[in-house]
């Protein structure tokens, strides 16, 4: 019954969300702008509804109802509460449900916020939204409703993927949803901008910080996601380019690309074309993401949750990319800007290669992720495209970002004189080339593992230094104290210094990522109390343990780590039994240090109370993980930055319909 | 107040006529069509680059009697080539089928020679899987090395390979195998392969 109710909740939602994208264009042609605040109210309305079905979703999961049978598909009674609240997006239903909760939140943010501003193009900011809220809502209302029933009621539900109940999977799944759903604000902006023919800079300002947000909750998400996959999957790294992972990689990158161009457009009116293509893609590849986890059309570890939506995606896929090309080509005549760079030593240019650089990643990856799909309808082979052909490719370009990250922040905008720009560069040059030789001495042999090394010591004096200049010269020009003009210099710039926190962060993620380039894998089998020695530590296995642990067994190898003779810590690899899987699961066991992860893995018992483990090395793990504050601290300051001035009619109130 | 400059389009023909705008399109065509032929394959499903291919010979001898066998020794007979293992769950699902196959055609007809290789198994828990689950036809381990394994490119086990009369890889079925498949090759004489 109250079941019922729910998906009463969303037809309701998809009514209100039909009459949001039909009447705010009848109130611009009628010039009656009461109908578009009706419409803005039937946006908020929404989120209530849709914030309603999901109450009901919720309900069920808590009291384990599994007359809902995506209830029964992703949960059971033995199911840590924070879990059963989590499987809402355990699976495919209930994370459309999810998304949709979250664009409706999104939603009627925008129609509340930008009730005074922005009045020429808000009647189609809101129609483009719900169209999309149409689309999302017309799937679960259909073939996608999570809220479904099933008689007779089953006893228990089948529980959880056991690899997805893992706190990072509770928090990814929200956060990528936050990022994709995120873009489809400035997506909805710019596509609004079009349809009105009103090409300014207006979108771009009003929209920095719900990209600044979305690229955040993106970063942030794909980040626990390779926790999770670390921590999780046991097979001793964090990526692997794997369809699942790339398709939200991609609209990271195209994404990351528009955050830095759209800068371009704010201070010096260029690249409009481009910024325009560069949402559309982001917004685009955001869909195209969903499509390949959901359809199940590439081959992929991380098929969680596969339904047959696959073809309805693909057609809204499909319809949004022509109309918005179609639009966008429409207006191209008034985009296109005459202003370009002026010398090739000036800041603008390493925007360009920047845009380059990234969008040459994402097409990168996109070739490598639908490449088989194109030799199979070509040619009839089957053929898997895996790390050796992404590293080889990336790996340059993501050297050369960071290098051009350091390059960036010396030059001037519109021109700098090489004299000076060389003597900026001396410091830097010599700080890397000391992080270089110093992680030489410390016994780094990869070439590769070194270039980044220096690099990133380069790039991140580079940062330090401006920094420390910026602040210096605060504190004498208004003769306050340091850590006064610390606080100072970062209120008065908070998008400049939060960026520079962030571009730290990506320093750290690199240096983080270059580890890969020296790791060890290693296998063997341990008696119980005979030491064995492995890249410098001595491990002891003494004894098996058996547990209960939440609803799962675990069988425990307990090992004792010794380091130069001392005992530094116990770990217990383990494989658990999940009531509900007939197959053990994995539990990695990981000493952390900052410099290496001793990462071990129980391969097998074996008779005679042996154990056979998988050790991996694993370098500098911690020192990507050190990018994920400083991420969120650069990204918490940069969203104070408040828009410079809209344009005129975008902030005249008075200007109406009426 | 100016209103609004919604109708500065420029001329429909200019655009309509570049060929930039037509790449796009074609573009967002190719990505769709891609996927739609996506629809039709099925990712998980990878053919055997063995198939088409002689079968590789090997000599073992019999874990379940004494005989001495190479496979190349028996050219002019198809056989039923299966990999298994006693900790093997879902090998115990196909014990009876591929003992059926044996009897019905190896021992009654003639027409077909059913081998069985374990791998990473040892002789003890091999013999007492196959008394436990009465299989007769040859039985043999593979060596410590599974050079057998590697030569078939196995995956895990059970997998089981069709072997022609003139010693060529017919089909190669993953997981457990069905009378069907079995009797496709042994009685009906098919040649293609809906490989999984």
């Amino acid at each position: 019954m109250i079941n019922d109710i729910g998906y009463v909740f969303l037809v309701a939602a998809m009514a209100v969300s039909l009459y949001g994208v039909f009447v705010p264009h009848l109130g611009v042609v009628r010039n009656n702008w009461n109908l578009v605040r009706s419409a803005q109210f039937a946006t908020i309305l929404n989120l209530a509804f849709v914030a309603a079905a999901s109450a009901v979703l919720w309900r069920a999961f808590v009291v384990s109802d599994f007359s809902v049978r995506f209830v029964w598909e992703t949960s059971s009674r033995d199911l840590p509460l924070a879990y059963k609240l989590a499987a809402f997006w355990g699976g495919m239903d209930g994370s459309l449900l999810f998304w949709e909760l979250v664009l409706a939140g999104f939603s009627a943010a925008v129609a509340y916020g930008y009730q005074r501003s922005n009045r020429e193009i808000i009647p189609y900011v809101i129609a483009v939204l719900n169209v999309v809220h149409v689309f999302l809502l017309f799937l679960l209302l259909t073939w996608s409703n999570p809220l479904a029933i099933q008689s007779p009621v089953p006893l228990d539900g089948r529980g959880l993927n056991p690899l997805l109940q893992h706190p990072a999977m509770a928090a990814h799944p929200p956060l990528l949803y936050l990022g994709y759903v995120g873009f489809s604000i400035p997506f909805a902006f710019a596509m609004a901008s079009l349809i009105r023919g009103k090409l300014d800079n207006d979108w771009v300002t009003t929209t920095r910080r719900w990209t600044l947000f979305s690229w955040y909750a993106l970063t942030v998400g794909q980040m626990l996601g390779g926790q999770w996959a670390y921590e999780e999957l046991g097979w001793g790294g964090y990526w692997g380019w794997d369809p699942v992972e790339n398709a939200a990689l991609m609209p990271w990158l195209t994404g990351t690309a528009f955050l830095h161009s759209v800068i371009l457009q704010e201070k010096l009116n260029m690249m409009k074309v481009w910024n325009m293509t560069l949402i559309i893609l982001t917004f685009g590849l955001s869909v195209l993401g969903t499509f390949i986890v959901r359809s199940g059309v590439l081959n992929s570890v991380h098929a969680f949750a596969q339904s047959e939506i696959g073809p309805a995606f693909l057609i809204f896929l499909g319809l949004m990319l022509t109309g918005a090309f179609l639009l966008l080509f429409r207006r191209m005549a008034l985009l296109e800007s005459r202003h370009t760079a002026e010398t090739l030593a000036s800041k603008e240019t390493t925007f360009l290669l920047n845009n380059l650089l990234f969008v040459g990643i994402a097409f990168t990856v996109f070739l490598g992720t639908v490449f088989p799909l194109v030799a199979e309808a070509l040619r009839g082979t089957k053929l898997s495209i895996q790390a050796p052909f992404f590293n080889t490719i990336t790996a340059p370009l993501g050297i050369a970002l960071l290098a051009l990250l350091g390059v960036c922040t010396l030059i001037a905008w519109r021109h700098s004189s090489l004299p000076h720009l060389a003597r900026n560069f001396r410091v830097p040059a010599a700080a890397g080339a000391v992080a270089a030789a110093g992680s030489a001495l410390l016994g780094v042999r990869s070439g590769a593992a070194l270039t980044v090394f220096g690099i990133a010591g380069f790039t991140a004096t580079v940062l330090l230094l401006d920094f420390a200049r910026a602040v210096r010269v605060r504190a004498r020009q208004e003769e306050i104290s340091l850590p006064a003009a610390l606080v100072s210099t970062v209120t008065r710039n908070p998008q400049r210094y939060g960026g520079l926190v962030i571009h730290l962060g990506m320093v750290a993620l690199f240096i983080g990522l270059a580890g890969n380039y020296f790791k060890q894998e290693h296998s063997f089998t341990l008696s119980r109390n005979q030491p064995v020695s492995v890249g410098g530590y001595q491990l002891v296995y003494k004894g098996m343990k058996v547990e209960q642990v939440a609803n799962a067994t675990l069988h425990g190898a307990e090992i004792e780590v010794y380091r130069n003779n001392r005992l530094v810590d116990t770990i217990k690899p383990a494989r658990s039994f999940y009531p509900t899987q007939p197959d053990p699961l994995n539990e990695v066991a990981i000493h952390r240090t900052l410099a290496e992860d001793l990462y071990v893995v129980l391969a097998s018992e074996n008779a005679g109370d042996t154990v056979t483990v998988k050790v991996n090395i694993n370098p500098l793990v911690m020192v990507a993980w050190l990018a994920f504050p400083l991420f969120t601290l650069g990204a918490g300051i940069a969203i104070w930055y408040r828009p410079r001035r809209l344009t005129e009619t975008a902030l005249d109130s008075r200007w109406s319909y009426a | 107040m100016t209103p609004p400059p919604s109708q500065a389009a420029a001329p429909a023909s200019s655009w309509l006529r570049s060929w930039k705008f037509w790449s796009v399109m074609g573009g967002i065509a190719a990505l769709v069509a891609l996927f739609t032929f996506g629809f039709t394959t099925d990712p998980k499903k990878v053919p055997s680059p063995l198939v088409g291919l002689p079968a590789s010979s090997f000599q073992v001898r019999q874990l379940n009697g004494t005989e001495q066998l190479s496979l190349a020794g028996l050219r002019g007979k198809p056989v039923l080539l299966n990999f298994w293992a006693s900790w093997c769950v879902a090998c115990r699902e196909e014990a009876a089928i591929l003992q059926q196959a044996h009897l019905t055609y190896e021992k009654e007809r003639g027409v077909l020679r059913v081998i069985g290789i374990a791998i990473q198994d040892k002789p003890e828990p091999a013999l007492a899987f196959a008394r436990k689950y009465g299989k007769t036809y040859f039985l043999a381990l593979d060596n410590e090395q599974g050079d057998i394994g590697l030569a078939y490119g196995l995956y895990g086990v059970p997998e089981t390979f069709f072997i022609n009369a003139q010693g060529i890889i017919v089909c190669k079925k993953i997981g457990p195998v069905t009378p069907e498949w079995i009797r496709d090759y042994a009685e009906r004489g098919k040649t293609t392969c809906d490989q999984s």
